[in-house]
């Protein structure tokens, strides 16, 4: 691999417009990624899923160079009908489209500059890879006060002109104080076998508000990974659902740090997985201050030969006192070859604390299937009945009701 | 309209049912009578086509093999089990699993699926027959109803779905009096010469509103004495032990 990314990497970097000091930068963070190599089952974090193995069996070599020069052409048949939301268009790993039609123009800043991939780091080699490859580096800043109309979708899209192997997307997103966003990832991939590489990071001010909603829904083969680092000020919240379900392998992380007082954080997550697809969450919250909160809910529904992980780490720093943090795992094996693995984690140095955690795994209950039989239903009907029921109340948590709705629809769950 | 002709039922070793045979007619009301563990759930169990027991010996409804038939068919074909504990289905919301029963059963019997207007007019209808509250309606499934609650949910689903064969599984226990009159109101509005009822309990007291026309005695998986009404107050006097 190492011979294949450093070609890669200069052809890009002849072919593009970077500056000197960008391709230092990217050339940093390029070295770094080839010295710790993909992530595997021998760290902590991976050890559910070892992404080198994965890419390896599914996709083989990985390459890596895309001629971003060259514009796509949007579909614009892939845009969500019934709601009227401002985008930002990736195609094969180009921002093909910035558009906040719906907004106020001088209450947002989009800027494009490669030293905001500075902005944050770990030592996730990942990310490194990202810096490296992100062909552009936004950061989208809303202002003072500033309430977003509409909601932002994020379109994910390939097509079958990609060149590479591996897609880097890169988004920053400052929340100036007391304002407001909603945003939705939607993932339409029509390419496959690639390893796609999100890092979003977002930075809430004081009573700043996040709503991410992110919807893997469409069947493709690809591996998907995606990183949110959410840094929270005080009372901002920031809420995550995630609808974990149409790719061959997907891994979120999500990582928050609660840093003001009053700050809260909520994250619920569906998994609905069938042959052989493997998804995982990992989430870490950080409760760095007194006084903040964090909730967390995550169901699966798996089929034949799937598999889920949930990896819930809630770390209470010691001056953390009267935190809640609360995290729940529950999961339905709709066939013995189905696998869960959940790892919940409580680490706390403060003692005026309420945190707890749980995880409960079983199959469809017979006798519930009985009960709806009896009443006229097939075992088909009563299967999707109970299921619809049982993802319910993770989708009532969305507490955007349009949003809710448009996700309620495209996931086909009724109240 | 059902014939039960010699059913012999086991769980595992345990014989449960032991030549156990009852003949219904059209428009009849049969009361089954007997203490715990006699067998009474077993029956209501196997004739709605739970799975889990060994059976043999036959049993023919309107003439077809009911064993050849799922648990939904069996719905179909008009027979209903208003369960002794009706199950809470969190995240199901009432009115809807009504309407998709009540439509799967119409469309197997070739008859128009009702749309939401229509449907809802008819629960509510129902709704105020049983006096069941119409806000549960909104609810999830039994989820945080009561005990009598629950056991009129059945009773206003058995009156939605128009069976040919009730089987009412101990639907008097847990009910206090004014709850047990409703309900009986219920099945007796549902009563005419081509309806048919299986009424299992363990008491006298449901059978002073639901008239039988026959009641059986079981015992041990097996039917010890049958008769006329009168046979649930001689039960009731002597009790279970001093009977035989």
């Amino acid at each position: 691999m190492t011979e294949q990314i450093k070609t890669d990497f200069e052809k890009i970097v002849k072919t593009s417009a970077f500056s000197e000091k960008d391709v230092v930068l990217k050339k940093k963070y390029l070295n770094r990624f080839i010295e710790s190599g993909f992530p595997s089952r021998k760290l902590e974090n991976w050890k559910f899923s070892d992404l080198n193995q994965i890419i390896k069996k599914n996709i083989g070599e990985l390459s890596f160079y895309n001629n971003d020069t060259i514009p796509n052409k949007v579909d614009t048949s892939i845009f969500v009908e019934g709601l009227e939301h401002n985008k930002i268009i990736f195609i094969n790993g180009r921002v093909e489209k910035i558009d906040f039609t719906y907004e106020d123009q001088d209450k947002i800043k989009i800027n494009d500059d490669f030293k905001f991939l500075d902005e944050f780091s770990n030592s996730n080699s990942l990310l490194s890879l990202n810096n490296a490859f992100a062909n552009k580096c936004y950061k989208i800043t809303l202002k003072k006060g500033y309430s977003m109309k509409k909601p932002l979708v994020i379109y994910h899209t390939t097509n079958e002109k990609i060149k590479s192997r591996n897609i880097n997307l890169r988004l920053e997103f400052e929340l100036e104080q007391n304002s407001f966003l909603r945003t939705i990832d939607l993932f339409k991939d029509e390419a496959e076998n690639n390893f796609i590489n999100i890092f979003y990071n977002f930075d809430l001010k004081e009573d700043a508000i996040l709503k991410n909603y992110k919807i893997d829904k469409v069947i493709n083969q690809n591996i998907r990974y995606s990183y949110n680092n959410i840094e929270q000020g005080k009372n901002s919240v920031s809420e995550t659902f995630i609808l974990s379900s149409g790719s061959n392998f997907s891994k979120n992380e999500i990582n928050c740090n609660l840093k003001g007082e009053y700050s809260s954080a909520f994250i619920n997550g569906i998994f609905s997985l069938n042959n052989e697809q493997h998804h995982e969450v990992r989430t870490i919250i950080n409760h760095l201050i007194e006084n903040t909160k964090s909730y967390q809910l995550i169901k699966s529904v798996l089929g034949k030969n799937s598999k889920s992980v949930y990896q819930g780490k809630i770390f209470v720093d010691t001056k953390a006192q009267k935190t809640d943090g609360y995290q729940l795992s529950k999961a339905i094996l709709l066939d013995e070859t189905s696998e869960f693995n959940a790892k919940p984690e409580l680490e706390i140095y403060a003692d005026d604390v309420k945190c707890s955690h749980g995880s409960a795994s079983g199959s469809l209950d017979e006798n519930s299937i009985f009960y709806l039989m009896s009443r006229g239903l097939n075992y088909q009907q009563s299967k999707e009945l109970l299921i619809n029921g049982y993802l319910l109340d993770v989708v009532e948590k969305i507490t955007d009701s349009e949003i809710k709705n448009l996700i309620k629809s495209m996931i086909g769950i009724r109240e | 309209m059902l014939k039960i002709n010699n059913l012999n039922a086991n769980i595992e070793d345990k014989s449960i049912l032991k030549d156990f045979s009852l003949n219904i007619n059209p428009g009849e009301v049969h009361a089954i009578m007997g203490p715990n563990g006699s067998g009474k759930s077993t029956l209501s169990n196997i004739l709605s086509g739970k799975k889990g027991y060994e059976i043999s010996g036959e049993v023919l409804f309107e003439n077809k093999n009911l064993f050849e038939l799922e648990t939904e068919e069996r719905a179909h074909k008009g027979i209903f089990l208003a369960f002794q504990y009706p199950l809470e289905i969190p995240g199901v919301n009432t009115n809807i699993f009504l309407k998709t029963s009540l439509n799967a059963i119409r469309k197997a019997r070739g008859e128009k699926e009702l749309d939401a207007i229509e449907f809802l007019k008819l629960v509510k209808e129902k709704a105020k027959e049983l006096k069941f509250d119409e806000e549960k309606l909104n609810r999830q499934l039994n989820v945080g109803f009561s005990g009598g609650e629950k056991k009129k949910n059945e009773i206003l689903q058995m009156s939605m779905l128009s069976p040919k064969l009730s089987i009412l599984d101990e639907t008097d226990s847990g009910l206090d009096i004014d709850a047990l009159k409703v309900v009986s109101d219920g099945v007796n509005t549902l009563r005419n010469k081509d309806n048919s009822f299986l009424i299992i309990t363990h008491y006298q007291r449901l059978l002073d509103y639901i008239k039988p026309d026959f009641v059986h005695v079981l015992m041990n998986g097996k039917i010890i004495k049958s008769g006329g009404p009168e046979l649930a107050l001689e039960l009731e006097k002597k009790g279970y032990e001093n009977f035989n």
